[in-house]
């Protein structure tokens, strides 16, 4: 008996081969950033703070460690996997790189390369194990965080006694013109460096390929495991550079700085239209989705709304998203 | 079935508690004196030593608490009595603190000193510590009233809460709108020193409450709500956050909005991110919230385990100092993480 | 074949059993007080939420699905009945409706959203779990309520020297093996999480199958919210955060694979009862905590990685 992954691929109609399937992502992606304006003007309409350029840019700040986070996922989901280890492995990236730093300027450049290498390290070896297992990811990456959070603690001794060097938060919330912040600019950056790897890459279309049919991407001769494991390699690697963001928009670096996130950079990742079954979505949407859910956030907030009353439309915003996508697709199926 | 009945009995003590509510500052702050002042029989738990610790830890992840846990070890260590002490740390969740205070009983440590994740939660399993001879003494920030609390030696959520209104409603010249930003919803923390917030906000009518949210101790959210709270109000006068660790993010937050010079910042802990602060823009001042109140605690069981008659409660209280002095405190060295406190150095936490 | 893998996979024995053995063995040469009848009926008391959740997870899990929503639903559950019962011995069966009512409707609401909506499991009760969250905050920001005796009692009292929530727990287990591997329904689950198409092929009410487990899934959530409740003394509006998490760990732990397919309820509740024992020798071996968090996901690694290798090695 094969793995039962592996028999709902096979038994897919031959009808949903990858590339049919991926040219029809465009005008998904198209969608989830025409349902990001409507959002924007509604937000205009209610309160024209919104429509000022400071606050945009204060947006796409704040969505900047759960964005960069998010990029990673996204490959790993195009793949059919999932990491819940990203919240842990931000948290282990601020921590590093804040422990590393101990207060001093010249010691920032060893610093983010060091908290780069962890995070990659721990997705290196999340990707190993499954590509080399099989092991079903939601289960060990769930494992990989929970060892990852008490690995943290132990480190940091439950306070964050790493010291941020002078200049480096600074230079990251500075704003150009008064308006753009560097923090935003390095979001877009790093989600324009992931939207290449995913487009313009051999790795890139491979991902594709393996998450809509593994079997016959295993069949067709891809290098299915090197691929799996490069995908949570980049994912560990995102998601320490969102460590450095979470350190330099808020200065924490304490070993639970980020719990919590994983099941946001999940939400954001899904409404950008990408999928747990894998094959389908990207960055472009993904970076939308991140967007979506704090201006939502935001719009809440400004309407009123108690936080608590956040929690349900954020529950029914992720559901609604999801379901509304996958009418789409079966009408353009139909 | 006599558990149960103590559970409901202090159940109901507490209802009764919150029924009498937050009528004024002046009765409340009479009520928790007069039930800190109430005497403790200790004889029963009387023994010879060495004697064991347990600490049943709510959570461990945040400085305060790893700081408080340094002055109780240091407290420990003086004592040549006391022979050991166990750590369990419930990590948030309360459920795991009744069991770990159910492995605490089990493994016969002669005290339990906790700080409770939800103070109703464990209760019931403090009672079994009680009932098997296992005296209980609450530390940190909260006072309980409750025959499962054998004692308490504490700070007081709710005195913190109502020196920080009044200082700041006395900085605000009695008017103006605020925002308070408080720890994790249905934390005994955040019921205390909400409601302390509103039984001052009755003597200030001037005053005008416009949100009052959760940032979970958390900097990072505390920055971002009040990133939202900036969007959302065009203007603010004040803030209420008792909680350096939160301020700090706030306050960043006003900074980059350019909009620091209209608002009035309360008081906060001794949190060194908050104290660089201060020290930085001279605004807000401090409130103590000492951890040395761990080395209270373990002096007070201490004096229960000897059957030596104590209080209910034993105060720490806060005290405001203006951030003139902060100079004083601030470590412009150490870690935003760190808190200001006079452990020897071979004791402060790594 | 599906049934005969189900069967040799309980003959055989899921590798948690034998974790279950070398920790008792562990036990037994280190920790002589772990065997006090007061100290295993302490392990079994603090289990039984845990291995409640994991007997309703195992079926959603055998139908291929994952349901997030449990530990929030049990939360809401636990503040509306506190908030019912106040400490009201006569309002005990009224709170046993309400948790029996409120965990199956939401449960039931849950398989009606999946059926109809046809979107991932793990993101549709995402979705639920932070809805039901929401709602409970809505509905009180602090503790409130208190259980009636009876249910103290369920969650921390003796009969015939056990703790009623052990023999709960037992009852309970043994309905949900006997569902999931002696009936057409058990057989229809595991068919369906195995191949859906060829389940819908075979004939079989796929949604139906998989509004039943949503259902079971909800009822023991209610059901332990209620426990957990007894085990707390008042409603805590964030008493079950995480739950649902350690849940799915004690199903996979106990050998059943979240692809689905397979899957045993008495495996799901022996792991539960492994991590409460776990969890109890690290506290009584003075194990720091933030060592305790790196065993317990070292175990949860190691053991998947077990269980990934076995089946192969028996094939």
């Amino acid at each position: 008996m094969s793995r039962p992954d592996e028999m709902a691929a096979a038994a897919l109609p031959q009808a949903a081969v990858p590339q049919p399937r991926r040219a029809r992502r465009i005008p998904e992606m198209l969608a989830i950033w025409l349902v990001l304006v409507a959002l924007l003007v509604l937000a205009g309409v209610l309160s024209d703070a919104f429509l000022r350029p400071v606050y945009l840019g204060n947006i796409v700040r704040q969505a900047a460690p759960i964005g960069i986070a998010a990029v990673g996922v996204t490959l790993v989901m195009i793949l059919g996997g999932v990491d819940l280890s990203i919240g842990a492995t931000i948290s282990l990236g601020a921590v590093v790189c804040a422990a590393v730093m101990a207060g001093e300027p010249a010691n920032i450049a060893p610093a983010v390369v060091l908290a780069c290498l962890a995070g990659a390290a721990v997705g290196t070896l999340n990707g190993a194990l499954i590509a080399f297992t099989g092991v079903s990811p939601f289960i060990l990456t769930l494992g990989t965080a929970i060892t990852l959070y008490g690995v943290t603690q132990l480190i940091t001794g439950g306070t964050a006694h790493g010291i941020v060097a002078p200049g480096f938060r600074e230079a990251f919330n500075i704003r150009i013109g008064g308006v753009l912040p560097v923090l935003g600019l390095a979001f877009v950056g790093v989600a324009g460096l992931g939207l290449a790897v995913q487009r313009l890459t051999t790795f890139g279309r491979r991902l594709y390929l393996i998450g809509s049919n593994p079997a016959t991407a295993r069949l067709a001769g891809l290098p299915v495991r090197r691929t799996v494991l490069i995908a949570y390699a980049l994912s560990g690697l995102f998601g320490g550079l969102g460590g450095l963001a979470l350190l330099a928009r808020s200065g924490v670096s304490g070993s639970l700085a980020a719990s919590g996130y994983e099941f946001d950079v999940l939400a954001a990742v899904v409404l950008g239209g990408t999928t747990f079954e894998g094959g389908r979505g990207g960055i472009g949407g993904t970076v939308a989705g991140v967007l979506i859910l704090f201006v939502a956030f935001n719009l809440v907030n400004v309407v009123g709304l108690p936080y608590h009353a956040q929690l349900v439309v954020k529950g029914a915003v992720i559901i609604a998203a999801s379901a509304l996508y996958r009418r789409m697709r079966e009408a353009r199926q139909a | 079935m006599r558990y149960a009945r103590v559970i409901m009995l202090s159940a109901v003590v507490a209802v009764g508690l919150s029924v009498i509510g937050p009528a004024t500052a002046q009765t409340k702050r009479e009520e928790l004196v007069a039930q800190a002042a109430e005497k403790v029989d200790t004889a029963r738990f009387k023994k010879p030593g060495p004697y064991t610790i347990g600490v049943s830890a709510g959570y461990l992840t945040n400085s305060w608490v790893v700081y408080a846990l340094a002055h109780i070890k240091y407290e420990a260590s003086l004592h040549p009595e006391i022979k050991e002490v166990v750590v369990t740390d419930a990590g948030f969740k309360p459920a795991k603190q009744v069991a770990d205070i159910e492995d605490l009983i089990n493994k016969k440590v002669d005290l339990i000193i906790y700080w409770p994740v939800d103070n109703k939660a464990i209760a019931g399993a403090l009672q079994k510590a009680i009932d098997a001879g296992i005296p209980a003494v609450n530390t940190g920030g909260g006072f309980y009233y409750s025959p499962s609390t054998t004692s308490n030696a504490y700070i007081g959520q709710w005195d913190l809460g109502e020196k920080t209104a009044r200082q700041l409603f006395k900085d605000m010249g009695g008017k103006g709108k605020i925002i308070a930003m408080l720890p994790i919803a249905g934390h005994s923390a955040t019921v205390d020193q909400k409601a302390a917030l509103d039984a001052v906000m009755k003597e200030f009518p001037g005053i005008e409450l416009l949100s009052a949210e959760h940032g979970n101790w958390n900097r990072a959210r505390s920055k971002q709500i009040t990133e939202n709270l900036l969007q959302r109000f065009p203007r603010i006068d004040g803030v209420f956050s008792p909680s350096g660790q939160m301020s700090a993010g706030l306050a960043e937050a006003f900074e980059e909005a350019g909009r620091l010079n209209e608002v009035v910042m309360s008081p906060a802990d001794e949190y060194n991110g908050w104290l660089k602060w201060v020290d930085k823009n001279q605004k807000g001042g401090i409130i103590t919230f000492p951890t040395k109140v761990g080395r209270d605690a373990v002096q007070l069981g201490l004096e229960i385990l000897k059957g030596q008659p104590v209080e209910r409660g034993r105060q720490v209280p806060s005290v405001v100092i203006p951030a003139s002095e902060v100079g004083k405190y601030v470590r412009r060295d150490a870690s935003d993480d760190t808190w200001a406190n006079e452990l020897p150095a071979s004791w402060q936490p790594k | 074949m599906m049934a005969a893998s189900v069967t040799r996979r309980a003959v055989a024995g899921p590798p948690i059993l034998w974790v279950a053995a070398l920790l008792l063995a562990l036990a037994a040469a280190l920790l002589p007080g772990f065997f006090s009848p007061d100290n295993l009926a302490n392990v079994a008391r603090q289990s039984a939420v845990l291995a409640l959740l994991a007997i309703g997870q195992t079926f959603v899990v055998v139908a291929g699905l994952m349901d997030l929503s449990v530990g929030m639903l049990a939360t809401l559950v636990l503040v509306l009945a506190a908030d019912l019962m106040d400490g009201r011995a006569e309002a005990t069966l009224a709170a046993v409706g309400l948790a029996v009512a409120l965990g199956a409707g939401i449960g039931a609401l849950t398989g009606v959203l999946n059926n109809a909506l046809r979107i991932n499991s793990l993101i549709l009760t995402l979705g639920m779990l932070t809805i039901l969250q929401g709602v409970t905050f809505i509905y009180t920001d602090q503790s409130l309520g208190a259980p009636s005796p009876a249910i103290t009692w369920l969650a921390n009292g003796e009969l015939f020297g056990l703790p009623p929530s052990f023999l709960l727990v037992l009852v309970a287990t043994g309905l949900a093996h006997v569902a999931l591997h002696h009936t057409r329904f058990g057989v229809h689950l595991a068919a369906v999480g195995g191949a859906v198409q060829s389940a819908r092929q075979a004939g079989i009410a796929v949604d139906h199958v998989v509004l039943v487990a949503f259902v079971i899934s909800g009822l023991s959530a209610g059901l332990a919210g209620l426990l957990l409740l007894g085990r707390l003394g008042t409603g805590y509006p964030n008493a079950g955060v995480g739950l649902e998490l350690d849940a799915i760990v004690a199903v996979v732990l106990g050998g059943t694979a979240l692809a689905g397919g397979r899957g045993s309820v008495v495996a799901s509740v022996a792991a539960a009862v492994v991590l409460g024992m776990v969890s109890n020798m690290l506290n009584l071996l003075e194990v720091s905590s933030f060592l305790q968090m790196v065993i317990k996901g070292g175990v949860v690694i190691v053991v998947i990685l077990i269980g990934q290798i076995r089946p192969e090695v028996a094939r």
